[in-house]
């Protein structure tokens, strides 16, 4: 699995990485009233991450994204619930939204702001979360790595099973040992 | 008509804090417990309004039903949300006693509370495309639970439950969207209202078999149960009870919804042909039940029997039939959820649940027996338990109607029902040992076995007091038979965009 890199896909990737964030935003902005929204560009950006976790490798990549998806999909479910469930304060029906029309903004013109974005930020950080989580682990244990350092597998796994992973990472131990023996 | 939307808002806010909580900690179980006695604190209210008001509507994000999706709470989705808050409840309160803090499973309250939610969701949706997504999100909690704790024996025979629910939530929405294209609507209200207008249109016969072969799966339905007794039994005891309680009955209650609410009554094939199905189901699944040799393998089979008698009332299709379907919904939630509960803590004092290397029970736990007795004779359906009187509505509904074989049918299911009981008794709690030193003392049978006192006293309860929870429940089949009154609800609601247009 660990093949040569590739410095073209490595330089490439780079790039592309910025460019899908970039039409993530554009899907996610536009989302209110045209096709878009918080899931497709939640997908997107989960791409760009998918692709520069290619690029560097697993264990790099553990030092680009700090912290856990799992948290930032919580957050973002979180806000969701959040934006949906605050007109129940005022007595209103649940995920009922509210707009503000703005002219005159300098630099933007008219602007149509309302707490939809809210909500579809935050599926776009549930979709980014755990699109990205799932990859992660199911690439770091195809390659015979270990799916999820030690803080997570804390909160994930329970202390009375052994890893699924821990036999492939066994598995993958053994595998580059032989192909380094002729 | 904002409390419609809290049986789903709050497990989904205590999913999202348990799992930012991380790992398990006392306090972190109180949390859980606590919020699982909110729910059920509002469950109850919510089932107190409707029966006084018949129908709570909530248009979410303020559209009508014409643009969004709206929740519509009436006596029977209250019962069932009541039901599910107390069965997980339970579990929760059960699955405390099983382990240590330090060894619990970290994701596992979290997944319940969403499987919960999932749960509600279906209750209360007053949507077809809604209630697919609240198969989905139940059914991705579950897959997630049943092989949570699991080797590579339980995923294995997890297989088939994937492999069919997935099946069954395509076809499901294969039949959401041939339900569009004939009505061009969704909402469970308009639905109505179009496909009363055309009964006789093969179409609307077709989707109602199509409904019924997706709803079916779901509850577990001859000849589409093959998934279900292979697959409960890998369970834990306490998600083994939450699943076996409500995930077939979610089936069950949206079957009584379509044909009840949503689909035009004149559909008299559909329906004998949905009660020859229950007939052959109750006879099979007890079968099933006789076959098996472990206490999980058994009471997995008697999900299906049972599965039978509320689909054959539903079959029946009149409305005291509707009312004893629901009635026994009420029965069969509590007693099969206890019996899961009990089952495991008899596994635990006896370190197994294989039938032929259990013994003596009833001389080390004696409390135990008498529990499980209570609710494996109410299973059976001696009177004076809350399942004889469930069985007794159906029976006289049945003999109303002139159907003698399936009346035979049940009795026989009834019968080898407490002969499979029996085998239970007898080869755990009566019968010697092979090996006399195998059953043990174990602590944490005092916690168990208080809960399941809780439950078995509130099926006490629904025995004894069975004629007011019959009336409760002949309310809920009335107001869930009443399209009219659905559409009139639905279609009062005060929303932002023009009511008044058509």
């Amino acid at each position: 699995m660990n093949g040569p890199r590739s410095y073209l896909f490595d330089r490439l990737v780079r790039v592309v990485f910025f460019l899908l964030n970039g039409v993530a935003l554009y899907l996610l902005l536009r989302g209110h009233n045209l096709p878009g929204g918080g899931f497709i560009a939640g997908l997107a950006s989960a791409i760009s991450l998918i692709l520069l976790s290619l690029a560097l490798g697993g264990e790099a990549m553990r030092r680009v994204v700090r912290g856990d998806p799992v948290l930032l999909a919580g957050a973002g479910l979180l806000l969701a619930l959040g934006t949906g469930a605050a007109p129940l304060l005022a007595g209103r029906p649940f995920l009922e939204h509210f707009h503000v029309h703005l002219s005159g903004v300098p630099l933007l013109g008219e602007v149509h702001a309302g707490t939809p974005l809210l909500f579809d930020t935050g599926v776009y950080l549930l979709v980014v979360g755990i699109t990205s989580k799932l990859v992660f682990v199911l690439t770091q244990s195809t390659r015979g790595l270990r799916a999820l350092v030690a803080a997570e597998e804390r909160r994930y796994s329970s202390p009375l099973e052994s890893p699924i992973d821990e036999a492939a990472a066994r598995e993958g131990e053994n595998h580059r040992e032989s192909a380094h023996e002729p | 008509m904002n409390l419609v939307i809290l049986p789903v808002l709050l497990p989904l806010v205590t999913a999202v804090t348990l799992l930012f909580w991380g790992r398990p900690s006392p306090a972190r179980r109180v949390l859980a417990a606590t919020s699982a006695a909110a729910q059920l604190t509002v469950a109850l209210a919510l089932l107190a309004r409707t029966l006084e008001a018949g129908w709570l509507v909530l248009p979410v994000g303020a559209w009508s039903a014409r643009l969004g999706i709206v929740l519509v709470a009436d006596p029977l989705a209250a019962v069932m949300v009541g039901l599910s808050s107390f069965t997980a409840l339970a579990a929760v309160l059960y699955g405390f006693a099983e382990f240590r803090t330090a060894l619990e499973h970290p994701l596992r309250l979290t997944l319940v509370q969403f499987l919960v939610a999932g749960i509600n969701l279906a209750f209360l949706t007053g949507d077809l495309f809604n209630l697919f997504v609240a198969f989905e999100v139940m059914l991705i909690a579950s897959y997630a639970l049943l092989t949570l704790e699991a080797d590579d024996w339980d995923v294995k025979q997890a297989f088939p439950y994937l492999a069919v629910n997935l099946t069954g939530s395509t076809l499901f929405l294969c039949a959401a969207g041939f339900a569009y294209r004939l009505f061009g609507t969704l909402n469970f209200a308009d639905l109505a209202a179009r496909a009363a207008a055309q009964p006789e249109d093969p179409r609307v016969i077709a989707l109602a078999l199509w409904l019924l072969v997706v709803f079916g799966l779901k509850a577990g339905l001859f000849p589409l149960y093959y998934w279900l007794p292979n697959s409960y039994p890998i369970l834990p005891a306490p998600l083994a009870a939450l699943f076996s309680g409500m995930l077939t009955k979610v089936g069950v209650y949206v079957l009584l919804r379509t044909f009840g609410t949503v689909l035009p009554h004149g559909l008299t094939g559909v329906h004998t042909l949905l009660a020859w199905l229950a007939g052959a189901t109750m006879i099979l699944g007890v079968l099933g039940a006789l076959s098996r040799n472990f206490i999980r393998g058994i009471l997995s089979y008697h999900i299906l029997s049972q599965i039978g008698f509320m689909v054959l009332a539903i079959g029946l299709f009149t409305e005291l039939a509707f009312a004893a379907s629901i009635f026994y919904i009420i029965h069969h939630i509590i007693v099969k959820s206890s019996l899961f509960l009990i089952g495991g803590t008899a596994a635990l004092l006896s370190r197994t649940d294989n039938l032929d290397r259990m013994g003596n029970l009833w001389r080390h736990a004696p409390g135990l027996g008498v529990l499980f007795l209570l609710q494996a004779l109410s299973l059976a359906g001696l009177p004076p338990l809350s399942g004889f009187w469930g069985k007794y509505a159906i029976l006289v509904v049945g003999l109303e109607q002139g159907e003698y074989v399936l009346v035979a049918l049940a009795i026989v299911a009834s019968i080898l029902t407490l002969v499979s009981m029996l085998k239970i008794w007898n080869a755990a709690f009566w019968a010697d040992a092979p090996e006399p030193a195998a059953t043990q003392q174990d602590p944490r049978g005092r916690w168990m076995n208080r809960v399941t006192t809780g439950m078995v006293l509130v099926s006490l309860a629904v025995g004894l007091g069975a004629e007011g929870v019959f009336r409760v429940a002949q309310q809920a089949a009335a107001r869930a038979r009443d399209q009219a009154g659905y559409l009139r609800a639905v279609h009062a609601v005060v929303t932002k965009d023009a009511p008044d247009r058509p």
